[in-house]
């Protein structure tokens, strides 16, 4: 491995399940050294779901919810609620550059996982609390959610359905990983300022407001117009056809989107020029737009026997942005991902050879991360507590007896 | 007074529409000198882009264009032409960042690909966003938000709990979602670029495409697969333990109902009815396999009660409990009016008009938005810092080069 962009720099990681572990792993990919904070109290729910267990064989170290999100890292265990522990959790955070967590206010307060706290222990940390809705402002400051309450809470889910139908959810759990590019970005521009001027700080974050701006335009025609959009379906605001459309099989689909008369004209060609599409009302763009409903029944007509993986690639080969929705096995095997790098085979002591994602970018002269294999439960506490901290083996060992270390 | 965080940093934009945009926007925020090159004329694709007050179409008028594009400088600048490169060179030579998101191909074609840019500044990042990366067979391939949201098992699952495949065919999330997660991706690799180069004094080329960028969204799916072998579906007959908004008296609410502490939480909410007081529903596994009998009954329940009541009551009671708003009544909440989530911001053009603040909050730097550039706005103090004449500046209008 050559040098990794974040050398040097260490994150005190306190955090769990997926947003705060997707933003460690950023971090820990790019070089930083992450410890990861974890007890057999408060273990990372990751490890312990059985719908992610290897073979459903169940194991702490098995799961590969766990693995997806925690590789490039170091694990001790270490029990917060014990007062020795939070000595030793702070001793970590002295030796730290940045402190993350991710619990809901009051469990924060608690474990004195607080900006007032850390900046006692470390004047200049960088301490990023991430969470639904900010841990300042009013009562839902303090409540208990997890990512999709924040797109209920902001909007989301009611912009999310079928015309003039009622919400509906996003899929899987996106704003905890929304929320992690922008909070690494900003959380390193943090890091430069406290380089230059010695200044730490707090990051507040909101999975709610990551996604407000996300979905600026929801917004700005409100502001601008007391105009509410509600449920969107498909519709963009400029393009048309711009839909997804039923193909062969049981559940499988194209998506297309046509921006310009020269990809309709190719769009056309590609469906076998059909009188429809000679109608005047699809001539130009804003006739097209205005007549899409129509439009989209034509095409899904069209596609409706299609193969969506081969009409993709037709589609593509003359211009037309076309897209075919990819089950897991297609995904698991797509040969795009694994030309461009994205899917690893990592090789593990329980588990075997497994495909894991790796990260979403790639630097030109970082062409190694660190994708050390996640880390068993408790595997660097030697590493950590005697390397790092100092610690004897016989104080170790005791520490483990008082089920500090636990 | 510029941000302190990244004041001594200048960023070429040379992007349209959102994801380049959105990367050079965070950079800008934090302060950065962020230099947007628009193309003669017409200006970013974003300024025609709605929404507008009033509905009324104008470049300088779109709200669309003015979220993205916050804090930044514009020339007006056609790098393809002649004279326009020698500009363009000039602005790369002492630029830390160039973020452009055209296709892979496109700046090594007009003789500014990377190997080109590397010698005139060793130093420099080139970040690219593209929809599928600058390698792979898709690499050539066009790719629109939709497009790139529609292929991740994000995209297939949106929306969730699909009763009948003939009437719901899978959904783009509200605003351009996969862009936006190439531009913070982009925007996070490009700072962690800049990190290596203090280290070791090199430059690099960034590769972030919104494709991976919304596929990596769907992780634990994805290892349900790798690990467990099951394929992932969004049928509900095929799903675990399925949550989705329910209706309330006044609204919508989400909330689970797993553990056995939720469930009573739940329970005591909703007054402690004969019908869900049953053992059958006292386990985790009993509540699952009577799954239908339930979610009826609690429907039921829930449709008798306010939205406020069910979501204050319920947090209290240790139920994870919220409530699901319309954007109108998000933009007016009282919570996120107290966190400052919207900020006002004057425009000569434009007006006066809310925007959604930042996308996260912080103490000492605080990203700051001031409004975005009129087109060509600063095209005289930016080419006359970079050495060009009255003349000159005469010379390329009169050319279309800028």
């Amino acid at each position: 491995m050559g040098r990794l962009p974040l050398e040097g720099i260490r994150v005190a990681d306190f955090s769990w399940i997926i947003n705060g572990p997707q933003i460690a792993q950023w971090l820990a990919t790019m070089g930083a050294e992450v410890i990861k904070i974890e007890s057999q109290v408060y273990i990372d729910i990751g490890r312990t779901n059985p719908a992610g267990m290897a073979d459903r064989v169940a194991g702490v170290n098995r799961s590969g919810f766990y693995h997806a999100l925690n590789y490039g890292k170091k694990a001790i265990s270490l029990n917060l609620k014990h007062p020795k522990g939070r000595d030793l959790a702070h001793d970590i955070v002295r030796r730290s550059d940045f402190v993350l967590e991710c619990f809901p206010g009051p469990s924060a307060e608690k474990l004195g996982l607080t900006y007032d706290e850390m900046k006692k222990v470390k004047s200049d940390i960088i301490m990023i609390s991430v969470s639904l809705l900010g841990k300042t402002g009013l009562e839902p400051s303090r409540w208990v959610g997890w990512g999709p309450m924040a797109c209920c809470f902001i909007g989301m889910f009611d912009a999310q359905g079928y015309p003039g139908g009622p919400p509906r959810q996003t899929g899987g759990t996106w704003p905890d990983y929304a929320i992690a590019s922008s909070v690494v970005f900003h959380a390193l521009a943090a890091l430069r300022h406290r380089n230059r001027t010695g200044e730490g700080q707090w990051i507040d974050a909101s999975m709610g407001e990551t996604v407000i701006g996300q979905m600026h335009e929801w917004f700005t025609d409100y502001f601008m117009n007391g105009r509410d959009r509600r449920q969107w379906g498909n519709r963009d605001d400029v393009m048309a056809p711009h839909n997804t459309y039923r193909c062969a099989g049981e559940d499988h689909w194209i998506a297309l989107a046509v921006a310009n008369d020269t990809e309709w004209n190719a769009l056309r060609t590609a469906m076998g020029d059909p009188a429809w599409a000679r109608d005047a009302k699809y001539a130009n763009q804003l006739g097209r737009w205005q007549n899409r409903d129509d439009l989209d029944s034509h095409i899904a007509a069209w596609t409706r026997s299609q193969d969506h993986l081969q009409l993709a690639q037709r589609l593509q080969a003359v211009g037309v942005a076309a897209g075919p929705v990819l089950d897991s096995a297609e995904l698991h095997n797509d040969p795009h991902l694994w030309e461009w790098g994205y899917w690893w085979k990592m090789d593990h002591h329980e588990v075997g050879e497994r495909i894991l994602p790796a990260m979403p970018v790639k630097l030109s002269n970082v062409p190694e991360l660190n994708y050390s294999y996640p880390p068993d439960l408790g595997e660097h506490n030697r590493d950590v507590f005697g390397g790092l901290l100092g610690l004897s083996d016989a104080e170790i060992n005791l520490l483990i007896q008082e089920k500090v270390i636990y | 007074m510029p941000n302190p965080a990244l004041n001594d940093l200048r960023v070429i934009e040379f992007a349209e529409m959102v994801s380049g945009p959105m990367c050079g926007k965070m950079f800008a925020d934090m302060g950065a000198e962020v230099i947007k090159i628009e193309p003669p004329g017409r200006g970013d694709e974003a300024r025609s882009h709605p929404p507008y007050p009033g509905d009324v179409p104008h470049p300088e008028k779109s709200g669309f264009f003015l979220y993205l594009n916050t804090t930044k400088k514009s020339l007006t600048l056609d790098p393809a032409s002649p004279a326009g490169v020698e500009v363009f060179k000039r602005l790369i030579a002492d630029a830390d960042v160039l973020i452009e998101n055209h296709r892979p191909g496109y700046l090594e074609s007009i003789g500014l690909g990377y190997e080109t840019l590397r010698a005139l500044n060793p130093r420099l990042i080139l970040t690219s966003i593209t929809p599928f990366g600058q390698t792979g067979p898709y690499r050539d391939w066009k790719g629109t938000d939709l497009v790139e949201w529609a292929m991740s098992l994000t995209g297939y699952n949106t929306p969730t709990l699909v009763d009948d495949v003939d009437k719901e065919n899978p959904l783009r999330a509200p605003g351009h979602a996969a862009e936006m997660m190439g531009a913070t991706n982009a925007a996070a690799a490009t700072m962690m670029a800049l990190f290596h180069r203090d280290a070791t004094g090199a430059g690099q080329w960034v590769d972030a495409p919104c494709w991976q960028a919304t596929v990596n969204t769907s992780k634990l799916e994805m290892a349900a697969y790798s690990y467990v072998g099951i394929p992932f579906s969004r049928l509900r007959a095929n799903v675990q333990v399925g949550l989705e908004p329910l209706p309330c008296r006044d609204g919508y609410i989400y909330t689970l109902w797993a553990a056995d502490s939720h469930w009573k939480a739940l329970r005591t909410l909703l007054g402690d009815p004969p019908e869900l007081v049953n053992e059958i529903f006292d386990t985790h596994a009993g509540r699952h396999e009577n799954d239908d009998i339930l979610r009826t009954l609690i429907r039921q329940h829930l449709a008798q009660h306010d939205m406020d009541h069910l979501v204050t009551e319920g947090q209290r009671l240790g139920l994870t409990i919220g409530p699901v708003h319309t954007v109108a009544q998000a933009a007016h909440h009282p919570h996120l009016e107290a966190r400052g989530a919207f900020v006002e911001i004057d425009h000569p053009a434009a007006g006066s008009f809310k925007f959604p603040r930042s996308l996260v909050q912080m103490t000492a730097t605080p990203p700051e938005s001031m409004r975005a550039p009129l087109l060509g706005e600063h095209n005289v103090s930016i080419l006359s810092r970079l050495g060009y004449t009255g003349e000159d500046l005469r010379r390329l209008h009169s050319a279309g080069v800028i």
